[in-house]
């Protein structure tokens, strides 16, 4: 009788304080029927990682619009291959330009949504991963 | 008349009672009898009211409405029509841009090149590491130094910053509302090194810290020790500097946090209160302060929205000033309002298209009458940080609704319209509404601490995002006439990469020149201060006087406040 | 990553954060594989002591735990943390920020926290929650402490798991009497006063010091104390920390311990056999169970009956 749940982990990097888009996909992802862990503000690629391996989270949503996603995101993938985490589902949202966004892909991050993606493609994203993986 | 007259016509064909109806029975209802409406309802973009299809003087009627109490005349109360008697006759508005990039040295020179480019004034924007209370040597601070904004680390880098041709300037902005405390005091000491006098240009703080824990996220300490020191340097300001501005309740961040009109107002209005109330604890009259308290604001695109709101924040200020205060002064009841056109209408997508919304926003801005000051946000401020192209771009908007429209020429030209007036009104009493029940929760204070405001906006975030997202709100370029294959190349400010390098190696250099045997003296001072009623202010300027970094400066305070971490319920996730 | 119950235990004594927090999920999900995987972290554990902290919303529970956190690093020992919060009876899905107060640990590996939602489960929970107390206790954390909000019933189950309840009350909760919840008396081992700064906290100590005389106690008896803290300013922390450790000595001078300990296992024991015993007998006959459900549904058999003939169908 397995009784399983999609754990999310969403933190904000950095000084970053703009928490209107983490919010809203705090809600969305609750309202799928996932178990979303949130961190708070003001985290560093080591907290992050820490918190997702203790909270044994599926997928790791991080939220970028203060423009430094470029000098903390390949820094958390780094944190979590050494952390033997990078099997988790990595993904980025914000304000994240083209370029930024392909160069954070061929990082290892493996979405990036950029501002006015839909929440549910989002969700759909995530659960499409999740089964899959979980299979 | 009776309220069958306004119904379509019966359909026996009797004698309709007045004109309207008979327009209805020959002239619409032909008219509309192949085809119905576009829409089966019609409702305001952000408050979802209902709009008729026609507005009459009937509306007025139905609504009581008397110009000699809802308008009065310009410059009277209750201000709608406006708090300048000759309008835009005399002066135009204020024109202003958000600015602020780079360290101390490359921020100047940009503001210097845009006081010359016809701007009276301007904002400095602080970097995250800034507004947080860090220095640029905190680890937290890597990546951010000078990135959105300038950073300030100690007295050294304000006295660069300030390197302006001050004979041209009226008007300077500063937004640090955390540590608020510690940039007045970097700003007194570095104006006293160049020995510039205080009283010749107007300084306005944000000072906005309880909008910070609503929404922004820009805080340190606990909300109740955001508030007392948010009031020491209120209570500093009008004592010592009485022509600045202390305080900005900036509603705009409510706004940009997607708080519908009614929630800015009257959101807006407890927090402004909350302060006030504050300050007056520490032995004013409600006449020596209240004509210090001023907002900020943004605008949507919901062009008769958008207006009523600037005239209802004009007429709700007076009447709780007269009404809970006892206000006498002019002055206290005339709202000092500053609006701009606001960033959550722009678009990543199509970004081009924000210049049109730019525009439009800046003609309600104008329309809405009375805003002492307009400030611009950038067309492609949605995608990245601002460019050059788009500071002029913005500037060009002000300017030609300011000459080429007309809109600038008579005193607030839409007074009397039915739509326009039945809109107001109802925004002034749904706001009171709002407010009164933020009373009962014990103010604006008690409700942050018990993350109403949080939750409320959280919920009218949650509902803007679907709209968008279901298409119920049209947003071209994101869920209408959509560039498939849209390729988003736009120019945008890219930061030198050595503007943080530069910068730590200035602190560090600030570090090993100055006297630590002083700095610790002066920063066991502004303990002291913090853990007594003691105002903030005069320690603070002298531990920056001693070059004292504003991160030491903060690190004293939270070891007296905390450090506020706001759970998921009252930060709204 | 590896999902086999036994190697995952070995590497969890072994210190490996993630492969203790992957044992905690699989028995959380119900996992019935993961039941080895505890067996295997069993005999490690039983050192730690566990904490149970309990309170209304927003009394500052998360604050307290993390500051008490802080103070038992200072004194050197390794910290678990496993903050619960419901989840959404709609949806199924949870927003979970005790994380977020207990930011100053975040980077800490010697303080390992857990989130954790109820999933609606009845009993179900405190299975969970034991479980969890039971891997981490293993991996060598030499205090967890678990926070329940105190609605409902997860107060009382929460003290069926830990050695000490710390039963936190604040000022302002309206009615005294009230606040001083029936049952809350009989399962405090301490009560904390938090928010001591604002008007009314000597009211709330007095009401419920009041209280505790009327009740009716054995003389040689453990006395709850009543404890003031400031949380949010880390006031009163020591003191609370203090309390605990002389409750403690308590529990061991007095055989409580003993009686704590075989109170959890009977607690996990009955939860444990409803849990499992439900499902068998509803697995193991999948056609007459469903038949039986469904002339329940209908009104044809009364839900006792129905029960009667489902355990009484022959697998
Ligand atoms: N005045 C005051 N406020 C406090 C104190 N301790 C905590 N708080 C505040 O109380 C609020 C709730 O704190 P939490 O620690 O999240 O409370 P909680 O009991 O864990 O809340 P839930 O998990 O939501 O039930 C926060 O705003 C804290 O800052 C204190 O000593 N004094
Ligand atoms: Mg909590």
């Amino acid at each position: 009788m397995a009784n399983r749940k999609i754990r999310v982990l969403l933190a904000k990097l950095g000084l970053d304080s703009h928490t209107v888009g983490i919010t809203v996909i705090a809600g969305a992802l609750r309202d799928a029927g996932m178990e979303v862990i949130y961190t708070g503000l003001r985290q560093t690629p080591d907290m992050v990682v820490q918190a997702a391996v203790q909270e044994d989270a599926d997928v790791i949503g991080i939220s970028s619009l203060s423009g430094a996603q470029m000098q903390h995101i390949p820094k958390l993938l780094d944190r979590l291959r050494s952390a033997e985490a990078d099997d988790k589902l990595v993904v980025v949202g914000g304000v994240i330009p083209d370029e930024d966004a392909a160069e954070l892909k061929a990082a290892g991050v493996d979405e990036v949504f950029t501002m006015g993606a839909r929440t549910e493609d989002i969700a759909t994203f995530i659960r499409t991963w999740w089964e899959a993986e979980r299979r | 008349m009776t309220d069958d007259s306004r119904k379509r016509p019966a359909p026996d064909g009797t004698e309709p009672a007045d004109a309207e109806a008979t327009w209805r029975r020959d002239v619409l209802g032909p008219a509309l009898a192949d085809r119905g409406e576009r829409q089966d309802e019609f409702v305001t973009q952000q408050m979802h009211w209902p709009l008729k299809d026609l507005y009459t003087s009937r509306d007025l009627d139905e609504i009581g409405f008397d110009p000699g109490k809802d308008l009065g005349f310009p410059g009277e109360f209750p201000y709608t029509r406006g708090t300048n008697p000759a309008g835009y006759r005399q002066d135009l508005w204020t024109m202003l841009q958000v600015t602020g990039f780079g360290t101390a040295t490359d921020s100047a020179e940009r503001w210097s090149k845009m006081l010359d480019q016809g701007l009276n004034g301007f904002i400095i924007e602080y970097d995250l590491p800034t507004t947080n209370g860090y220095d640029s040597d905190h680890p937290l601070a890597e990546g951010e130094v000078a990135r959105a904004g300038t950073a300030i680390d100690t007295l050294a880098d304000m006295e660069q910053a300030l390197d302006l041709p001050w004979d041209k300037l009226q008007h300077l902005s500063s937004v640090c509302n955390a540590p608020q405390p510690v940039n007045l005091a970097m700003i007194l000491a570095a104006l006293e090194k160049r020995d510039i006098d205080p009283a010749s240009f107007t300084l306005q703080m944000s000072n906005a810290i309880l909008i910070e824990y609503t929404c922004v996220g820009r805080y340190i300490y606990p909300p109740k020790h955001g508030l007392r020191i948010a009031t020491d340097c209120i209570e500093y300001t009008i004592r010592n500097h009485a022509n600045w501005i202390p305080i900005s309740v900036v509603s705009a961040q409510l706004y940009a946090a997607r708080a519908t009109p009614v929630q800015e107002l009257a959101f807006g209005f407890s927090i402004a209160m909350e302060y006030l109330d504050a300050t007056l604890a520490r032995g004013f009259e409600i006449d020596e302060v209240a004509p210090y308290w001023s907002f900020i604001t943004g605008l949507e695109m919901d062009f008769f929205e958008a207006i009523a709101k600037l005239r209802a924040y004009r007429k709700i200020w007076a009447r709780l000033m007269k009404e809970r205060y006892g206000a006498k002064r002019e002055e206290s009841l005339r709202l000092r309002l500053m609006s701009s056109p606001g960033t959550t209408g722009l678009t990543l997508q199509q970004p081009l298209n924000n210049i049109a919304r730019l525009g439009i926003q800046t003609l309600a801005c104008a329309l809405g009458g009375g805003a002492y000051a307009i400030t611009t946000p950038l067309h492609d401020e949605a995608h990245a940080l601002p460019s050059e192209e788009a500071v002029r771009v913005g500037i060009a908007v002000q300017n030609i609704v300011a000459h080429e429209t007309g809109v600038a020429d008579t005193i607030d030209p839409l007074a009397g319209s039915y739509l326009l007036e039945t809109m107001t009104r109802r925004m002034e009493d749904e706001v009171f509404a709002e407010i009164e029940k933020v009373d009962a929760m014990g103010g604006a204070l008690a409700a942050i601490e018990a993350g109403y405001f949080q939750k409320e906006l959280a919920r009218s975030q949650r509902a803007r995002f679907s709209e968008i997202e279901d298409g119920t709100r049209k947003q071209i370029g994101v869920n209408h006439l959509v560039q498939a294959d849209e390729k988003r190349s736009i120019e945008t400010f890219k930061l030198g990469e050595t503007a943080e390098r530069q910068q730590l190696a200035r602190l560090a250099r600030v570090r090993a020149d100055r006297d630590d045997a002083v700095v610790a003296k002066t920063l066991d001072r502004v303990r002291e201060a913090a853990s007594g009623d003691e105002n903030l202010v005069p320690p603070i300027l002298d531990a920056v006087k001693a070059y004292a970094t504003q991160g030491e400066i903060c690190d004293v305070m939270r070891e007296v406040f905390g450090v506020y971490h706001p759970d998921s319920l009252t930060s709204g996730v | 990553m590896e999902r086999d119950p036994i190697v995952l235990a070995e590497r969890a004594l072994g210190g490996h954060q993630g492969a203790g927090a992957r044992l905690i999920r699989m028995l959380e999900e119900g996992d019935e594989g993961a039941t080895e995987g505890l067996r295997a972290v069993l005999p490690s554990a039983g050192r730690a002591h566990l904490l149970g902290v309990t309170g209304p919303p927003g009394a500052g529970k998360s604050t307290l735990v993390d500051r008490m956190a802080a103070e038992y690093r200072r004194r050197g020992s390794r910290v678990g943390i496993i903050a619960v919060d419901p989840s959404s009876p709609f949806t199924g899905g949870a927003v979970l920020g005790d994380r977020v107060r207990m930011h100053d640990h975040a980077a800490d590996p010697g303080v390992f926290i857990r989130s954790m939602a109820t999933r609606g489960q009845l009993g179900g929970l405190a299975r969970a929650t034991f479980e969890a107390t039971t891997v981490l206790d293993a991996m060598g954390y030499d205090v967890v402490l678990i926070e329940t909000v105190g609605v409902g019933q997860d107060e009382v189950d929460v003290a069926d798991l830990a050695h000490t309840t710390v039963v936190v009350s604040i000022p302002g909760m309206g009615d005294d009497v009230q606040a001083i919840k029936a049952g809350i008396l009989e399962i405090a081992d301490l009560f904390v006063v938090n928010k001591a700064d604002l008007p009314g906290a000597d009211r709330v100590a007095k009401h419920i010091g009041a209280a505790l005389h009327m009740r009716a106690a054995p003389i040689d008896a453990w006395q709850p104390p009543i404890l003031m803290t400031e949380a949010e300013r880390a006031g009163g922390i020591v003191d609370v920390i203090d309390g605990i450790d002389a409750h403690r000595a308590h529990l061991r001078s007095s055989g409580g311990l003993d009686r704590k300990v075989i109170r959890r296992r009977e607690r996990v024991f009955h939860d444990v056999l409803r849990e499992r015993a439900a499902a068998r007998a509803l697995a193991c006959a999948p056609r007459q169970g469903a038949e039986i459900l469904s002339a329940m549904r209908s009104g044809e058999l009364d839900p006792y009956t129905a029960v009667e003939a489902l355990l009484g169908v022959e697998a």
